[in-house]
């Protein structure tokens, strides 16, 4: 096992002033909330690493809302400017349900026969710091889905922050290098510190049993969507939803994209890869004569329930994992109020 | 291409149109001499597009044993497909793929197979049909049923004679209402599916089936009727896709992916899902 450190809090600062990369984004606390910031453009920020996680996943550092993947003219594609090029990026304050997002990405986009190169750079060259959940937000209920507030696996870096300092953990080479270059501020972590690292971490897992009643989402789950009438069950949602997508995007996991070309240069176009939203009526429709577009799911029930199918039925077919992390930014996301954990709970009775 | 171009499964490769065939008012193929075979499976689809519009999902129509000659036959019905059909010979196209899985060609060997096309979904049956028919020595009988709005609409018809000349294989046409110059079937095409029995082997057949999804409900009903089981019947299914590589989410059915798992996709593995038909 690799030894766990402690770190004070400008020794954290030091560290990160260390790193040798072009962009640092952590977790810093704003007026209207924490955000993740680029510390080398705005070294005054103050990290918020106490505090719950951000309203918004790292989903957007992996998968870029919009991204230009590939330029082409008559005589064929540029080349040089159809491949990924990365800055050298470390990403701080992940949760451990980020980190679980990733983990379902990394399932999406860098396995099977086609690998996604431009998400596979960034995969490649991110230094990926997570933080363990000494606060937990109100919706937070990974618990319920089979997570923790702390990470295991998956990062570089791990920090726990006690009341006074951090402890951190090494996940990798790359994160153990990271740490060679702040050696001084540094020390390994006491027998007391590692014990206020558990008390802490069964405070956050304590916290989120009381939130969540101790409710679990049950292997039944899977059956008891599809069981459910795609025609009947889903009117509340459906009245409440206004198809704004805005859990689709929240959402860690969801990463559907569409593909769009335009026109670039002189005679030359550009294809862009956007996020899309399985919510959104034109996202399934095919071309068919004006007035007759066929779509699969031309109701909005359908495409609710087909998003939670996705959810937690079919993604442990595909990926064997939920596509859930818990992080429950949908819930304070929709405009409708809808609350997922209502909605799995009468689902999974 | 580069090896990093290959690498990126979104990138197109551009040809350029050797010939277009005006096959009725409202289908059209488009060829392509590629410098680069495109080596696919009956079945496999390609993403042909109209550089800086778009593109779409389309089973090539042509002989997956003449790979370096790419037909894809395409209806008119959108943007795209209404930009495609006012391209010439020598006008540039986007093409990526194949993708897909393809029809399951290995599990023919012996066996009687059933192909049942609606209007333009004869496009990637022909590809299956070109390949069916150069291996008649290690199949049972291959029964073809096409149907068509009207005789205007019947596609490929030049090559009906060639494909029904051979012993073991039967054609049947049908266009959906009387006309005066016709003589043949009338009716949907599930009409020509009545005496199946009498046909081909109902225990140990492959059905295949290509066209508008509501005619692929009721082909799959009366292939039931008929005694198929749902391991025996595949359907065609080109929804709306945008990658092809089972990543942007949008074709799904249950947990498949019909560019990635399909399109041509076994209605076994399907049916309990939800979405499957109209």
């Amino acid at each position: 096992m690799r030894p766990i450190y402690y770190v004070d809090e400008a020794g954290l600062a030091r560290l990160l002033e260390a790193v040798e990369a072009d962009e640092v984004f952590a977790a810093v606390r704003r007026d209207r909330g924490i955000e993740y910031c680029n510390l080398r453009a705005r070294p005054d920020e103050t990290l918020a690493l106490r505090e719950p996680r951000p309203a918004a996943s790292p989903k957007a550092f992996l998968q870029p809302v919009r991204e230009r993947v590939a330029v082409y003219s008559a005589a064929g594609v540029d080349a040089d400017r159809s491949c990924p090029a990365c800055s050298r990026r470390v990403l701080v304050g992940l949760r451990a349900c980020d980190l679980k997002a990733v983990e379902y990405l990394d399932k999406v986009f860098r396995e099977g026969d086609f690998k996604d190169p431009f998400y596979e750079a960034r995969r490649e060259s991110d230094v990926l710091i997570s933080v363990d959940c000494v606060a937990v937000h109100e919706n937070c209920f990974c618990t319920a889905v089979g997570g923790s507030p702390f990470a295991e696996a998956g990062f570089d870096l791990n920090v726990t922050p006690l009341d006074d300092g951090y402890l951190v953990e090494v996940g990798s080479d790359q994160g153990q290098a990271l740490l060679d270059r702040a050696g001084d501020a540094l020390r390994e972590a006491s027998e007391a510190e590692q014990r206020e690292r558990q008390e802490r971490r069964a405070a956050s897992v304590q916290q989120l049993h009381e939130q969540t009643g101790g409710w679990r989402v049950s292997d039944r789950i899977q059956e008891a969507l599809l069981s459910k009438d795609d025609a009947q069950g889903w009117g509340e949602q459906t009245t409440a939803c206004v198809e704004c997508a805005a859990c689709t995007f929240i959402c860690p996991t969801c990463h559907c994209f569409y593909l769009y070309d335009q026109a670039g240069g002189e005679a030359e176009f550009e294809r862009i890869r956007t996020w899309d939203s399985c919510i959104l009526g034109d996202y399934h429709r095919m071309a068919g004569p004006v007035g007759a577009k066929p779509s699969p799911r031309p109701g909005l029930r359908t495409r609710l329930a087909n998003r939670l199918l996705h959810k937690y039925a079919y993604s442990p077919e595909q990926y064997g994992m939920l596509g859930c992390t818990g992080c429950g930014r949908c819930i304070e996301a929709c405009y409708g109020g809808i609350d997922i954990r209502q909605v799995l709970k009468e689902i999974d009775r | 291409m580069t090896q990093a171009v290959e690498a990126n499964p979104y990138a197109p490769q551009v040809a350029r149109l050797s010939r277009v065939i005006e096959e009725t008012p409202t289908i059209k193929t488009f060829c392509f001499d590629l410098e680069e075979p495109l080596q696919f499976r009956a079945g496999q689809f390609v993403q042909l597009g109209v550089p800086g519009l778009g593109e779409g999902p389309f089973t090539p129509s042509s002989s997956p044993l003449e790979p370096a000659h790419l037909e894809v036959t395409v209806l008119r019905t959108g943007e795209v497909t209404d930009r495609l059909h006012r391209m010439e010979a020598g006008d540039a196209c986007t093409l990526r793929g194949p993708y897909g899985k393809g029809f399951p060609i290995e599990k023919l060997e012996g066996k009687d197979v059933l192909v049942v096309g609606g209007g333009v979904g004869l496009a990637p049956l022909r590809a299956l049909i070109y390949k069916l028919l150069s291996m008649t020595d290690r199949l049972g009988r291959v029964a073809i049923k096409n149907g068509a709005r009207e005789t205007a609409e019947l596609l490929f018809r030049r090559q009906y004679e060639a494909w029904a000349s051979r012993d073991s294989v039967s054609l049947e046409i049908t266009i959906d209402k009387p006309e005066p110059s016709w003589d043949g079937h009338v009716g949907v095409v599930t009409t020509l599916l009545d005496k199946l029995p009498q046909e081909i082997d109902i225990a140990g057949c492959y059905a295949f089936t290509c066209g508008p999804e509501i005619m692929l409900k009721f082909v799959t009903q009366k292939l039931l009727e008929q005694g198929l089981t749902p391991e025996q019947i595949y359907l065609s299914m080109n929804r709306r896709m945008s990658c092809g590589v089972g990543k942007c989410g949008r074709c799904n059915i249950g947990p498949y992916y019909l560019c990635k798992d399909g399109p041509d996709i076994c209605y076994a593995k399907i049916k309990d899902y939800p979405n499957v038909f109209p």
